[in-house]
């Protein structure tokens, strides 16, 4: 392999401890990414820098950025994206596929439950106050039936690969997960820039996500309509996620609105156009529960419509998501997901969860103490990462505290295992070389009535840290293009 | 479409179409006044004066020394002065970006390449030799978005609203030209072989609006007031005159309302009142009364911007 001597992979250093995607354990080249590295490697760092720069063009002039403040003036900036793709094969993306479904499946039965009747609370398989003492938990969704019975109609579940080479989800957002234009526009950007090496694989496309949400949401319609009228609610243009809102309607080829185009008039929903008010039917929408309807939730919303939620309750109009969803999402339940399938499914999950071990069970309070130094320590009622502490990080002092504040109150801690994410080889503008990165992958899943879809493909996010192992852009996380091949 | 948005676009057109006709006013009447025949055409501060007319800024008191870098300035890349360049480009990005679902990506692209391009343009560059560049670059980029515009657009109400937008600046942008070279001419009357009927300022008027080689072709002739006048008011085939936008601002309200009774306090009805009236119209009733013309359009304009509002934006 003479001629790689000299290429942007000659610098590639890897550490042995991680899961690297692209080689195996042996330092070789992985059977699928063959093809990929010689079509990368026959590039000289000159080329490759001049490719990176037209990406990233290619960004800036489709106007896909963000906006940050520097000392004086606001700067527009695009999101890091990275040239070189993760590829996931056929087999694998089949257990994610079907890992994704089975979990939105679960939770839309769970929700509907916690809002009903309550069966899986009352029979103890996950304790009342866990969802009782969530704040995500809107009472007023009560006994409310979606239309379609249909609760997270749009699912963006974040999945890593561990160093022992399995897929675990770490976290399922079923409020308004966000990133699926990033998908497309990194397909985009990357075609632009390197068409040529999608001659060399069977990739599936991600375009086709906006004509399966809006298939998928008229599914859901509400009763009695016949051709239903969909829009987009966004809270305006000022939103960091804006650009992700006109795509989705521009793609969709539907409105998007804010909540002053809309008004609720005998509990229908209207809007306000150049030839007076259209009734709206399907609202998907992307601002939060607690700002929808300023007289059903936060009274100070500007970005609401005063209504919307009578409107939803009588049945006149579909949200997607559903309010309330908030409640399902969050750590403390994640922590029950496999006895959630379970219960609902009656199946085993076919995606890992990170195992957790509840302290407030004996045997459970006593495998934590003695490997406190490989496990994540939290609290069960913390938000937002506090009192987190990282068993490999502390001190020996750290540890007896950390042991000693279990003891006193084992029912308030549970731990888990410190979860490695994967590493994939990511180029790095400041010495122009590849290196390795960690990353993980959200994938986006939608529900309709009796139907469902996942894109073929996802958003591949790069710690572009060294050694950081948080991957959200708000940290400077950047994103790649995810190929999923054809079998 | 939503009817906020709507007004959006219709601003959107506007600002696309003011940013070309305060380029082409700078260059041409900057560069026309280097070898102008008289000595007043040629004075800076009188182009300086002139300019700052054109887009409306209050008359300086008599004796005030204009600055030409100021003015410049001021015309171009001031981010403070609401009627600058730069300013009319940020105004068109930040509409497009609220309708950027109903417009194409090839559009929007344009636009905020556009964008992108006046809000990098070194100040000092401009200032020192960049001027007949930076103009240029305006009004082709202008060009390429109203391409893009007629080539890429549904030919629906988006894009009647926007063509509304753009005719109708259009319209009100020749009228202002007309009336800051009016004075113009009237200033600089009185040197030899320099009357107001062959005054030197009606060329330069007719290459303000980009219309004087037409005009040559259409009347052989050197331009006088009359024939000026009568090319850029009522000759319908001028693609810049007066006629010709409101001939299309009919024709985009009528996709708008296309009902076959007029309701009189319709903008359908206003436009067609003032397009039927310039329809039969001859130049001698204008000529002699250019000052009552200029402001009687100028409110016909205005009265057709409020109607519109009250009619379409309302919400």
């Amino acid at each position: 392999m003479a001629i790689l001597d000299s290429t942007i992979f000659s610098s590639y250093e890897r550490d042995h401890a991680l899961f690297d995607e692209l080689y195996d354990s042996n330092g070789k080249v992985k059977d699928i990414y063959q093809k990929l590295f010689a079509l990368y490697g026959a590039h000289s760092i000159d080329d490759y820098m001049r490719l990176n720069e037209k990406a990233k063009s290619s960004f800036f002039n489709q106007g896909i950025t963000f906006q940050v403040y520097d000392d004086k003036e606001m700067q527009e900036k695009i999101f890091p994206f990275d040239l070189f793709p993760r590829i996931i094969d056929a087999k694998e993306w089949e257990l994610i596929e079907k890992g994704a479904i089975q979990r939105s499946r679960a939770l839309n039965l769970f929700l509907h439950d916690i809002y009903h009747d309550k069966k899986i609370l009352k029979q103890g398989v996950v304790p009342l106050e866990l969802v009782s003492s969530s704040e995500n938990y809107l009472h007023q969704m009560m006994g409310v039936d979606p239309p379609g019975g249909i609760y997270n109609h749009i699912s963006g579940t974040d999945i890593i690969k561990h160093n022992d080479g399995k897929y675990y989800v770490l976290e399922d957002n079923i409020r308004c997960p966000s990133g699926v234009s990033y998908v497309i526009c990194n397909r985009t950007a990357l075609k632009r820039a390197l068409f040529g090496v999608f001659n060399h694989y069977e990739t599936h496309t991600v375009t086709n996500y906006a004509e399966n949400l809006l298939d998928l949401l008229e599914t859901v319609k509400p009763k009695g309509v016949d051709s239903p009228n969909t829009v987009v609610i966004t809270p305006g243009m000022y939103n960091s996620a804006f650009y992700e809102h006109s795509y989705l309607a521009k793609t969709m080829g539907v409105e998007l609105v804010e909540g002053r185009d809309l008004f609720v008039e005998n509990e229908f929903v209207y809007m306000r156009t150049i030839k007076g008010p259209v009734k709206v039917d399907i609202i998907y929408r992307r601002i939060d529960d607690q700002f929808l309807d300023p007289l059903e939730f936060r009274a100070d919303s500007a970005l609401g419509v005063p209504g919307l939620f009578s409107a939803y309750k009588k049945g006149n109009v579909t949200l997607a998501n559903a309010p309330g969803t908030g409640v399902a999402d969050d750590k403390a339940v994640y922590t029950y997901m496999p006895d959630i399938i379970k219960y609902y499914l009656d199946e085993t999950p076919i995606l890992n969860n990170v195992h957790t071990y509840h302290c407030s069970r004996p045997d459970e309070l006593k495998y934590v103490l003695e490997h406190i130094h490989e496990l994540v320590i939290k609290p069960v009622d913390e938000a937002g990462g506090y009192g987190i502490s990282i068993g490999n990080r502390l001190s020996k002092e750290e540890i007896e505290k950390v042991k000693k504040q279990i003891q006193e109150s084992p029912r308030k801690y549970v731990a888990q295992p410190i979860m490695s994410l994967s590493v994939h080889p990511t180029y790095i503008d400041e010495t122009n070389s590849f290196e390795q990165r960690h990353v993980d992958l959200r994938t986006f899943t939608i529900l309709g009535k009796d139907k469902d879809f996942v894109l073929k493909g996802g958003l591949t996010r790069v710690a572009l840290k060294r050694g950081n192992l948080v991957v959200n852009s708000s940290q400077g996380g950047g994103s790649k293009d995810t190929w999923v091949l054809k079998p | 479409m939503l009817a906020r948005v709507a007004n959006n676009l219709f601003w959107m057109g506007r600002y696309i179409e003011r940013s070309e006709h305060i380029a082409r006013y700078m260059h041409v009447n900057y560069f026309s006044s280097l070898d102008a025949p008289n000595e007043l055409s040629r004075s800076r501060q009188f182009v300086l004066n002139s300019m700052l007319r054109m887009i409306g800024d209050p008359e300086s008191p008599e004796g005030t020394e204009l600055n030409e870098e100021d003015v410049l300035f001021k015309l171009a890349l001031d981010h403070d002065h609401p009627y600058s360049i730069i300013s009319n480009v940020k105004y068109t990005r930040e509409n497009a970006n609220s309708a950027r679902d109903l417009i194409s990506t090839d559009l929007y692209e344009s636009i905020n390449k556009f964008y992108h391009f006046v809000l990098k343009y070194p100040v000092d560059h401009f200032l020192k030799k960049g001027m007949y560049d930076f103009c240029i670059n305006i009004i082709e980029m202008s060009s390429i978005l109203r391409g893009k515009i007629r080539s890429t657009l549904l030919h629906d109400e988006v894009y009647a609203i926007i063509l509304l937008g753009v005719n109708l600046e259009r319209a009100n942008q020749l009228i202002r030209i007309i009336n800051s070279k009016y004075k113009d001419a009237s200033i600089s009357k009185g040197g030899y072989g320099n009357t107001f009927r062959n005054s030197f300022e009606w060329t330069t008027l007719l290459k303000s609006v980009e219309s004087y080689d037409m005009m040559r072709r259409f009347y052989k002739k050197t331009p006088t007031s009359a024939t000026t006048l009568e090319f850029l008011i009522l000759n319908p085939n001028c693609p810049r005159s007066l006629m010709n936008s409101l001939n299309q601002i009919y024709r985009h309200i009528r996709v708008l309302d296309n009902s076959f009774r007029y309701n009189k306090n319709s903008t359908a009805f206003l436009v067609g009142r003032v397009r039927s009236e310039y329809q039969y119209k001859y130049i001698e009733e204008i000529e002699g009364n250019i000052e009552q013309f200029i402001d009687g359009m100028l409110k016909n304009l205005a009265d057709i911007g409020t109607k519109m509002e009250n009619e379409f934006f309302h919400y």
